[in-house]
């Protein structure tokens, strides 16, 4: 399937824009099952991509696929091609680890680690850089206030991650993967465990992040795809059935199927 | 009175005639313990003496101490963990971690679960026929090498169970930031289980330091103070085991403290254990 960005006259500023990721040909297996069926898209640069659809869909599985976490277990399989800034990320020759920091992951349940709040941040940045601890102080500060929980939590930093509240936790998740200064920051359902409170402040936070990164969330939620997306992809039974802009797809979707998820009558 | 009522009453019944069982039954196996604590804080602790912790095992007759037999029991329970705490955490590390799908673990896990439950006395045997025989006599280090045996399928057990329980999602964070596989384990896992890992630890300790049989064949007993781990040395169990089957008054009074020494560290352990668990169920 051709994605629309490229065709839609009513959009010319997204024609221009660059794609940060494009998904050529992907096929998925867990075993012998085949979850994702013949995937092209293109993400582009510095905006908000909403993978929307019913559970068993794939869309967690696409989105896995993109920084390579699928290779923890070992009977998962991709095949095809996904090309970061043009280049193949599912080669045997990509270093995994350098991906991922390139390619940051927030999960659905918050996953603080098992540290103090400075140290969940500053775990990631001492993987791959060696800093003074002056520099360190204010790297954790920066992305704390990136997050929007410096002032939560400023006068606390030694305290356990595990202490903070559900949504203070995914804040920090997030906190610790803007440190590590990703280029694309992919987020599975990070709002489905929260109150519709800390809910708003993600959606919040993640209006201000697609400043600076590509971002592509995975969301049950139908309202949220709308309120945070730029482009929707809707996909069904491992197909990506329409891919287009967000107030397109919410408005007046091409195929029947998205007309049918989104007005409410399966799924 | 109505069916409902009476229906009632009868569920009540039943409910006082089990409850008294159950009290019953628990009383019984606290009863037992609370006998045998009780007897051995009688006897023992009037032998309880600076002494016992200066004094070497006396000859038939005399007054002595255990200190020989204390210093065995440590030195050797010491070495026994330090060589049998890395092999059995590294073990339950790869089978948590790395063989989680592979079939060698399954193998493993099941083998060491019959080693789990293997009777000391054979471990004994094996450490008899593989170190003693050969050396040509009995020593503390054979004895060492016997309870580091005991130790190995204990600390796989629980680090392998404790390392289960770190959920999958913790171990995906880490490496969605980048962090390679070992430092995963090192950073995040081992972390989230640490109080396990140490809770199996303490009750490896906790089993190690109550068994005889693995060392009446392997370090023997020794009457005089000993630190050559290439001889026989005494420990605090088979010190026990010895005094308490002699006819001599000083003798039997020693190994009465002599449990209770060990009893009272196996129950220090155990709580520590517990409360080191316990404390992580809260979090």
């Amino acid at each position: 399937m051709k994605p629309m960005l490229s065709t839609d006259l009513n959009a010319p500023e997204t024609t221009v824009e660059k794609a940060k990721i494009e998904v050529k040909n992907l096929n998925f297996y867990y075993g012998q099952s085949k979850a994702l069926k013949d995937i092209n898209l293109s993400l582009p640069e510095r905006s908000v991509t909403a993978f929307i659809g019913p559970s068993g869909c794939g869309k967690s599985t696409l989105l896995r696929v993109l920084n390579r976490i699928y290779e923890l277990y070992p009977k998962q399989s991709a095949e095809g091609q996904v090309l970061l800034d043009g280049k193949n990320i599912l080669d045997r020759s990509q270093d995994l680890n350098l991906l991922r920091t390139k390619i940051g992951m927030v999960f659905q349940k918050p996953t603080p680690f098992p540290m103090s709040i400075y140290e969940n941040i500053a775990f990631g940045v001492r993987l791959y850089e060696k800093i003074s601890k002056a520099e360190m102080d204010s790297r954790v500060e920066q992305a704390l206030k990136r997050a929007a929980l410096w002032n939560e939590v400023k006068d606390k930093l030694n305290a356990s991650g595990l202490s903070l509240s559900g949504g203070q936790q995914q804040r920090l998740c997030i906190a610790r993967t803007v440190a590590v200064k990703p280029e694309v920051i992919l987020l599975d359902e990070p709002a489905s465990a929260l109150d519709p409170l800390s809910t708003a402040k993600i959606e919040e936070l993640i209006d201000e992040l697609q400043a600076d990164y590509t971002i592509v969330i995975v969301t049950h939620n139908m309202q949220q795809a709308a309120r945070v997306s730029r482009q929707t992809a809707f996909m069904y039974l491992g197909e990506l059935v329409e891919f287009d802009r967000t107030e397109k797809i919410f408005t007046s979707p091409r195929e029947k199927r998205t007309q049918d998820y989104i007005t409410g009558r399966f799924g | 009175m109505s069916t409902a009522q009476s229906l009632h009453q009868s569920r009540k019944r039943k409910n006082a005639v089990m409850m008294t069982l159950c009290v019953t039954a628990a009383g019984i196996g606290l009863a037992w313990l609370a006998l045998i604590l009780g007897a051995l804080l009688y006897k023992g602790l009037s032998g309880v003496s600076p002494a016992v912790f200066t004094e070497m095992t006396p000859p038939p007759g005399d007054a002595g101490g255990l200190l020989n037999a204390i210093y065995g029991s440590i030195v050797m329970t010491i070495i026994g963990i330090v060589v049998g705490t890395p092999i059995g955490v590294l073990a339950g590390t790869y089978m948590a971690e790395y063989g989680r799908f592979s079939r060698l673990t399954t193998v493993v896990r099941f083998i060491n679960d019959i080693l789990l439950s293997a009777p000391s006395i054979i471990i004994g045997l094996f450490v008899y026929e593989l170190l003693v025989r050969p050396m040509g006599h009995f020593s503390a280090i054979a004895g060492a090498v016997a309870l580091s045996i005991l130790v190995i399928p204990v600390v796989v057990r629980t680090t392998e169970d404790m390392l289960n329980l770190v959920p999958n999602a913790l171990r995906e964070a880490g490496t969605a930031i980048g962090a390679p596989r070992w430092v995963v384990i090192r950073s995040v896992a081992y972390r989230a289980a640490l109080s396990g890992i140490v809770t199996g630890i303490l009750l490896a300790i906790a089993r190690i330091s109550g068994e005889t049989a693995p060392l009446l064949f392997t370090a023997l007993n020794n009457q005089f103070w000993s630190s050559n781990l290439n001889a026989p040395m005494a420990s605090l169990p088979v010190t026990i085991f010895q005094f308490a089957l002699s006819p001599y008054e000083e003798w039997q009074q020693l190994a009465w403290t002599g449990a209770l020494i060990i009893t009272l560290t196996v129950l220090g352990l155990s709580i520590i254990a517990r409360s080191l668990t316990g404390r992580r169920e809260d979090r």
